[in-house]
């Protein structure tokens, strides 16, 4: 064949083509390999103790969460990996790969780690250029035999199942058999076994962990061959309440009161969710829209009585009947679009129950004191912190971003410049004057006798400015439907409620989609900045903890890179899955 | 029921007005002004709260410590340290922050701007390596956090060597050390303002020389020379204003009579003035309204909706009117006040009639293990400025380069097919064919980096370095006004995006495309 691909004629042709070319070729490998040294020099430097990141690492991840009640940490991890496993499953996401392309990458991983140990300078331990020779020979060896050895290399494809099996085998023999050294620190020492392999306190949860991600992922993979739809639904319920649970019953662990839980809380919660699911089962029948609105409109004024009341002082109530009642008149008022057969009306009734139980049990959970005793008041901190503030924030900032952009795009003009004003506001501060503003002005706004932790003002502020974000990208999608789109639902006799949520609101977030992740991505980088505010998240203990434990004093660089490694890894996979939904989606259209 | 009997009683329907409590509009603007006032009171509560909890624990609120001095010093700065000559208040220290904001962020948005262009070409270059280093550098760079890489840049910076005599790669020249880089400067000196005067004199009689160039060279053709006239008049203003820039000094009087004038206007005449102005815009608002529902036939049969409307704005415009006269007498005072201190300044920045030169320049100068403070010294990038300038352009430049690349790739490849056809070399291409016209698709995203740039000065904080926010945070920490701070803090921030959205707009209306 003659325009077969051979290295060197490869090379001739993409690197010095021309004298322009070759130019280029020349400067930027010095540049990069320059970079590279340079990068490698501050990993490795002289005064560098990588030995501050080894043994600290229980406090990166989890602040000083207590060692004996560790478990509860690894309950957490294996809930979420069993829900990535089942997820993985269930979305079916990348079915198969590419064996040539596979390869390509591991050659390509090797080149990489082979030229860093090439150019690494010479206050780099001898151990760690070893490894990096070793591994990078072992892979560019290995993935270019395989390409020769293994029959039709070009047309064969590995199934994700095997891709995840052997990812989660090698980190396990990494795990069990590398010689990473026992990290410890004890009373304020640091104890470093060396040459064993990490203590099993760590790996015997961490080849849980796996296992559990590997047995759900085919668990799954034979569950939704017959019943994808409710696992979808399912799952998707366990990933909007699911992590709140972990948080507030799994990793807070709430003393709870059961006399009162049961005096209380429970006949309460049962009096709303019975009682409201009743009344919205008999108002949505067809026919009686006026009677919902009649009852809307008079619950409305009932619950703005009791708020009155309660600033007044005219008589006492538990602030979740107030809010219940609000979200009664709310749900009341909503009725006539969801009215409709008997199905309609019991998932309506149902979707109410739902939510009083959740409300119920999460405001119960939150005022709860925890019987987790820890010297520093936030019960989470490190990575665990960082994951939870973001994943929360974009929770919580999404339905208030929807009503934002709803409003933003009204033909009312008063909702119209609220709306915007608030989002250009917002989006013109910077979010640390916001979460500034939050963490001091908040206890200052609240009244008398009220208070509020540090980090839940700051999550306030975090999520009010998330939710300006999220209103302008899903002002973006709502703008792109199509006038007919109006039209056709006017033509059908919709209500603007019914028009909004059944015809606007599913093609606008379609189209948001991306950029919603993108706002997601930024989100998660951006929630660095509660380490200025007061929040123990992994940036802060890299900068501030450790350097000032006396074995490490002054020992920034090593967990700041390590940190910065930490981000990029959650960071560049999930811009990698957003590029790869971004293009399903692309295709998914028909137009 | 015959049809025609069904047409007249639709129509008398709809002459009907329906009961007030199936009417639409009235539902909608009821919904609207109480939610309105549902807002209106939630802020006012809170307001009440603040200060109500302020007050409890003897803190007034309001703008009066202004003037008050302010008992720290800053870490860098047009002004760092309280001295007799020159007072160090709470308001001048605010400003320096804001002035260092300026520097940073001016200076980054520089740097990134021309990085990124360099990145973002090469990341479409057709050699491997340049592509494949170009996106590795953007991959890296923007998926970590720019708080991680300041601090990052910061623990890097301080690793390096300490500052002596005879530090530096070009001793006594360029300094890099622990304590910041330091290289030699040009700034503005004294008589900076008079030659920019005395230039800006000049160059209306330049425009209109000019003019009059154009005009003869289209009334006759051929080479009238417009552009080398006018460089050469340029130049000539350049050097007739560096040299003889002393009879500017007359502004100083000019500066120093319109202060004292402005300050002797009655506070009456501002409130009133700005009364008149809240009525006047409703009232042309109301007027444009009523001639938008203006038909050939006379003025159409105004609508519930147009109602309320008209309403509405009457209502906004009589609040605007009482506030500024009744409830709000210091905004009249604050702008008479602001309006004389901008004259005073001004008038101060002129000299005493001597011919000055504008410019100067200066070496790195050093005084015991630390630079010589700002103002007397080379250029210095402290290390904490040096940090966040570092993770600004970084950072920025990863994302700009990914504005230039998409700018880029929107260009259709007919274009740059069609410039080879032409035979132009491909960064003739790029320059003269494909970058022209990717910048119109650039320019929005562009500004928007640039906004983001400014806005993550504020994480200046992290590192210490005297931005407004850091500075805002020590001032409410002195004397608790964090009400005031804060809203000077969105001020600032405000204006900054409102210039830069400008500046932004201003460009893309320059650059649309003229479609036929």
């Amino acid at each position: 064949m003659s325009t077969r691909n051979t290295p060197v004629r490869w090379v001739r042709e993409n690197l010095f083509s021309s004298v322009g070319n070759s130019a280029q070729t020349v400067v930027f490998s010095l540049i990069i390999l320059g970079l590279l040294r340079w990068l490698l020099g501050q990993a490795f430097a002289e005064e560098s103790n990588w030995e501050s990141v080894a043994t600290n690492l229980r406090l990166l991840m989890a602040y000083n969460y207590p060692t004996g009640q560790f478990v509860r940490i690894w309950v957490s991890a294996g809930a979420l990996f069993f829900a990535v496993g089942l997820s993985f499953a269930t979305w079916n996401v990348r079915p198969m790969i590419g064996f040539r392309r596979l390869l390509t990458t591991l050659v390509g991983f090797g080149c990489f780690a082979l030229i860093c140990g090439l150019v690494t300078p010479g206050t780099t331990p001898s151990v760690v250029r070893t490894s990096m020779f070793a591994i990078g020979g072992v892979l560019v060896v290995g993935g270019l035999a395989a390409g020769r050895l293994v029959p039709r290399a070009g047309e064969r494809n590995v199934g994700f199942g095997r891709l995840l099996v052997a990812v989660s085998g090698l980190a396990m023999a990494v795990v069990w058999l590398v010689p990473f050294g026992k990290h410890s620190f004890i009373d304020g020492a640091i104890a470093v076994e060396r040459g064993v392999t990490i203590a099993s306190s760590t790996k015997m949860p961490w080849t849980v962990l796996f296992a559990v991600l590997v047995s759900t992922f085919f668990a799954g993979r034979a569950i939704a061959v017959r019943i994808r739809k409710q696992l979808k639904i399912a799952l998707i319920a366990w990933w909007v309440v699911g992590p709140a649970f972990v948080l507030f019953l799994v990793l807070r662990d709430p003393a709870f009161d059961w006399s009162r839980i049961w005096s209380v809380d429970v006949p309460i919660a049962a009096a709303f969710a019975l009682g409201g699911g009743a009344v919205l089962y008999v108002l949505a029948r067809p026919g009686r829209e006026d009677l919902a609105r009649v009852v809307g409109a008079l619950l409305v004024g009932f619950a703005l009585l009791h708020w009155v009341a309660g600033f007044a002082g005219w008589y006492g109530m538990l602030q979740k009947v107030r809010i219940s009642f609000v979200l009664l008149a709310i749900a009341v008022l909503l009725v006539p679009t969801f009215a409709g057969e008997r199905r309609a009306r019991l998932r309506l009734s149902g979707g109410w129950i739902g939510l009083m139980v959740v409300l119920h049990w999460l405001i119960t959970a939150i005022n709860t004191p925890s019987t987790l005793v820890i010297s520093a008041p936030p019960f989470i901190g490190g990575l665990v912190l960082t994951i939870t503030i973001a994943y929360y924030v974009m929770l919580a900032s999404f339905p208030l971003g929807v009503l934002l952009s709803l409003a933003r795009t009204s033909k009312l003009p008063i909702f119209r410049v609220l709306s915007t004003g608030f989002v250009e506001v917002v989006r013109g501060v910077p979010l640390i004057t916001v979460l500034f503003f939050f963490s001091i002005m908040l206890p200052l706004f609240l009244p008398r006798g009220m208070g509020i932790s540090d980090l839940a003002a700051v999550f306030t502020g975090y999520t009010l400015f998330s939710a300006a974000y999220m209103a302008e990208n899903l002002r973006g999608g709502l703008q792109s439907v199509r006038r007919g789109q109006f039209d056709a639902s006017d033509a059908l006799g919709l209500t603007t409620v019914q028009r909004t949520v059944f015809i606007t609101l599913p093609q606008a977030l379609r189209v948001a989609i991306p950029n919603l992740v993108g706002q997601a991505i930024a989100t998660f980088k951006e929630t660095s900045l509660i380490a200025i505010v007061g929040g123990f998240d992994i940036l802060r203990i890299a900068n501030s903890t450790i350097p000032n434990q006396p074995d490490f004093l002054g020992q920034k660089r090593p967990a700041l890179l390590f940190v910065a490694l930490v981000y990029f890894v959650f960071t560049y996979s999930m811009s990698k899955s957003a590029q790869s939904l971004e293009k399903k989606l692309e295709a998914g259209r028909v137009r | 029921m015959t049809s025609t009997t069904h047409a007249t009683s639709l129509a008398a329907d709809s002459q009907r007005r329906p009961p007030f409590w199936r009417n639409t509009t009235l539902i909608k603007w009821t919904v609207q002004v109480a939610v309105l006032f549902t807002v209106l009171a939630a802020f006012w509560f809170l307001i009440t709260q603040a200060r109500s909890n302020l007050s409890a624990r003897g803190i007034p609120v309001g703008y009066d410590w202004f003037d008050d001095p302010a008992n720290f010093q800053l870490g860098e700065g047009i002004q760092t340290v309280d001295s007799p000559e020159r007072r160090l208040t709470m308001s001048r220290a605010l400003w320096v922050g804001m002035a260092n904001t300026f520097r940073v962020a001016i200076a980054g948005i520089i740097f990134a701007t021309i990085i990124g262009v360099i990145v973002g070409v090469s990341r479409l270059s057709k050699n491997y390596v340049a592509r494949r280093a170009s996106s590795v550098y953007v991959e890296m760079l923007r998926n970590v956090p720019i708080l991680v890489q300041i601090i990052l840049w910061l623990a890097i910076l301080g690793s390096i060597g300490a500052l002596t005599p005879d530090t530096g790669p070009i001793k006594g020249w360029v300094i890099v050390s622990q304590k910041g880089i330091s290289i030699p400067r040009v700034f503005l000196a004294d008589g900076f303002y008079q030659f920019l005067s005395l230039f800006l004199l000049l160059s209306v009689g330049i425009w209109f020389v000019r003019r009059r160039l154009v005009a003869r060279q289209e009334r006759l053709g051929g080479n009238q020379h417009v552009g080398s006239i006018t460089t050469a008049l340029v130049v000539a203003a350049l050097v007739v204003s560096w040299f003889a820039n002393a009879p500017m000094a007359f502004l100083r009087g000019v500066f120093a009579s319109l202060e004292s004038a402005w300050g002797s206007i009655p506070q009456v005449v501002v409130q009133v003035g700005l009364a008149a102005l809240a009525v006047g815009v409703g009232a042309l608002r109301v007027r444009a309204f009523l001639q938008s529902r203006r038909t050939p036939a006379g003025l159409a049969k105004l609508t519930d909706d147009d109602w309320f409307r008209l309403l509405f704005i009457a209502l906004v415009a009589i609040v605007a009117a009482f506030i500024v006269l009744r409830v709000w007498p210091g905004l009249s005072s604050w702008l008479i006040n602001s309006g004389r201190d901008f004259f005073g300044v001004l008038s101060d920045k002129f000299g005493d009639g001597r011919g000055t030169r504008p410019l100067d320049a200066m070496r790195p100068t050093l005084s015991t293990g630390r630079f010589v403070n700002y103002g007397t010294t080379g250029l210095t990038m402290t290390v904490f400025y040096a940090s966040l300038f570092f993770g600004l352009v970084f950072y920025t430049s990863a994302f700009i380069a990914e504005v230039v690349r998409g700018g880029i790739l929107a260009v259709p490849t007919g274009q740059g097919e069609a410039a080879a056809a032409l035979g132009l070399s491909r960064g003739q291409a790029l320059r003269k064919v494909i970058l022209p016209q990717a910048f119109r698709v650039i320019m929005p995203p562009l500004g928007n980096q640039y906004l983001n740039l400014t806005k993550n000065t504020s994480l200046g904080i992290a590192v210490g370095f005297s931005e407004i926010v850091q500075v805002g945070q020590t001032v409410y920490n002195k004397n608790s006004q964090t009400l005031a701070v804060f809203s000077i803090y969105m001020m600032f921030f405000l204006a900054c995006s409102l210039t830069i959205s400008s500046i932004v707009n201003y460009i893309n209306r320059r650059l649309a495309i003229v479609e036929r």
